[in-house]
């Protein structure tokens, strides 16, 4: 790669505000060939190639080191392995795509408002049924660092794609964790966010990557792309 | 200086000794059964793959569980005794990571003490073999904690938590301190009326869709929710806590470290006499057996993993990770689906780390 590589999400809302985010920064995202081409350029400065990728490939081709930087949801890293998050630099929240991380129970359990109360919903499961504590998630490597942060082992995770907030309903988990913005999704559910259940306040962000190859000529054009959102330049190899 | 090769041809020898014939699992293993068995924590740790029928399947990332697993498939009427040798694989922070493991597991002898000075001795022996010196042997007693909650002034309803935690002291820690804290002001006020509260949660689930019977019941969630109420009630005493955060930190030279907590456990009335006579009996014939390895006791030192019972052990050397490790775990058997518990006892020693320590 002799220059830099920036990823933007393909399409929806979230290229759109990239778009902006980038204009008042002071640099143009084009598209030479219309909304289907996936190559363009960034109007303001050399070197630089703009891919347009989902926000999930984003994530994971930056902490491969196929991409030098992109814009992507801080989750979505996480999400890649346990490692990604130190395989990448948040270099600047840009104040969009805003979501929470959170883990929500149904609301019928109300004796569960903290996660103190679900690790010892976990030990009972343990204690009187035949199955694991369930909990339906995409989220999986934040969920296990969570959980294990507060010292819950009794758990099984119930991979989830789609329409997480559907599973304890359906019987596939007794509770999820899945991000949220408004809330309104959750509660039309029979769901409700731990008080303490705030695992990751995500948004998009300018993410780089530590793992790309870094010549000189992309340095210096991450550098100036990093200067035009008045980050401070830093050591990449760190 | 000895080559692995020659430690581990050393430790091999002594394997032969106690089992004529090596046990070998598939590498490839059914992931499912690990996170049945273990839960999520040790799931993580596992080496993945899926196979085109959707199935999660793992590299074994231990023998006990298949050599528990042949056992049973066998029909676990008698004894059998296991001895194993080959790779295993786990995920670590820094990567996925092999190991040589070695071990023997004896299932279904009907004299449990002895089976474990067995597995003892194959310990001491390995060690001996690979010519380590400075060993310190740790014992730690599932059941003296279990005797410890039966006896103490405990709410019934705290039993299976705190012993659920033993073993991550965390989690226990965590829960310990926030037993000792003054209740939230919102967990206060009137006790509501159990019927009621079940009829009320029943129908916000039957609204919400949710199933009565497959999760949590609203007898349950009541219950719970009462408790938490009530906690001044069902509050563990001042007392019992102090008594179970001094028995945790219990940590030390055996003879003095059991003497510990066989005083604190008299001083609070609890009858502790069996699992103090059992740790003090294996101790005193491995110490026959092998005056040299220093042994040590561990209130607090547990695998965290629910089928142990009984007795657990690791050893390791100056300042070296755990080069062995085992112990009783008659629930494991029972977990796997056996009609009652079964006697069982193992170990599992680290061939790297012990080729590591004798070349330092």
């Amino acid at each position: 790669m002799s220059e830099l590589v920036l990823a933007v999400p393909s399409k929806g809302r979230l290229e759109e505000q990239a778009r902006a985010v980038f204009e008042k920064a002071g640099l143009m995202i084009t598209r030479p060939g219309g909304a289907r081409a996936y190559q363009g350029e960034l109007r303001g400065l050399d070197g630089v190639t703009v891919r347009f990728l989902s926000a999930g490939e984003i994530a994971r081709e930056l902490t491969r080191g196929n991409l030098h930087v992109g814009v992507t949801g801080a989750d979505l890293i996480h999400e890649v392995s346990e490692a990604a998050p130190n395989q990448v630099i948040f270099a600047k929240p840009l104040g969009f795509g805003e979501a929470d991380v959170v883990i929500a129970v149904p609301d019928a359990w109300r004796d569960v408002t903290h996660m103190d109360d679900l690790s010892d919903v976990g030990a009972d499961f343990g204690a009187h049924k035949t199955r694991w504590l369930r909990v339906a998630t995409k989220y999986v490597n934040l969920t296990r660092a969570f959980f294990s942060r507060h010292g819950i082992a009794e758990y099984r995770i119930v991979e989830s794609l789609g329409a997480t907030e559907a599973a304890p309903a359906n019987g596939s988990a007794d509770l999820i964790v899945d991000i949220t913005t408004t809330g309104n999704t959750l509660k039309a559910n029979g769901l409700r966010v731990l008080e303490d259940g705030l695992i990751l306040k995500s948004q998009a962000n300018l993410i780089v990557s530590r793992k790309a190859a870094w010549s000189p000529a992309a340095r210096q054009s991450m550098n100036a792309l990093l200067q035009a959102f008045g980050v401070a330049h830093f050591d990449l190899t760190a | 200086m000895p080559t692995v090769a020659d430690i581990a041809r050393k430790l091999g020898a002594v394997l032969d000794t106690y089992v004529p014939e090596r046990t070998e699992p598939d590498l490839l293993v059914p992931a499912n059964d690990y996170f049945e068995l273990a839960g999520e924590e040790f799931g993580r740790r596992l080496m993945l793959t899926t196979g085109v029928d959707g199935h999660n399947y793992c590299l074994r990332p231990d023998f006990t569980l298949p050599v528990a697993q042949g056992f049973l498939r066998n029909g676990s009427g008698g004894a059998a005794s296991f001895g194993y040798w080959g790779k295993v694989f786990r995920q670590r922070s820094d990567g996925p990571a092999e190991f040589t493991q070695m071990g023997l597991e004896l299932l279904g002898h009907a004299d449990a003490d002895d089976a474990l000075d067995k597995v003892l001795r194959f310990v001491v022996d390995s060690l001996e073999a690979a010519e380590l010196t400075d060993l310190t042997l740790t014992f730690g007693s599932v059941a003296l904690f279990e005797a410890l909650l039966r006896g103490a002034d405990i709410p019934e309803v705290w039993v299976p938590r705190l012993r659920h935690r033993f073993g991550n002291p965390v989690a226990l820690d965590a829960l310990l301190l926030r037993l000792g804290s003054a209740p939230a002001p919102q967990e206060a006020g009137a006790i509501p009326d159990r019927t009621q509260l079940i009829a009320e949660i029943t129908e916000q689930m039957l609204t919400d869709g949710l199933s009565l019977t497959e999760g949590r019941t609203p007898a349950e969630i009541a219950d719970r929710f009462i408790e938490k109420r009530e906690l001044e009630a069902a509050r563990v005493p001042h007392d019992t806590l102090g008594l179970l955060k001094a028995f945790l930190s219990i940590s030390g030279g055996f003879e003095h470290a059991v003497a510990e907590a066989a005083r604190l456990c008299a001083e609070h009335d609890i009858d502790v006499a069996a699992p103090i006579d059992t740790l003090r009996r294996h101790a005193a014939r491995l110490t026959d057996f092998a005056p040299n390895i220093a042994l040590s006791f561990a209130a607090g030192f547990a695998p965290r993993l629910h089928y142990y019972t009984g007795l657990v052990f690791e050893v390791r050397g100056q300042g070296t990770d755990v080069l062995a490790s085992g112990g009783q775990y008659d629930r494991l058997l029972s977990a796997l689906g056996a009609d009652r518990e079964i006697p069982a006892s193992g170990a599992a020693i680290w061939v790297e780390r012990i080729g590591e320590a004798a070349n330092v």
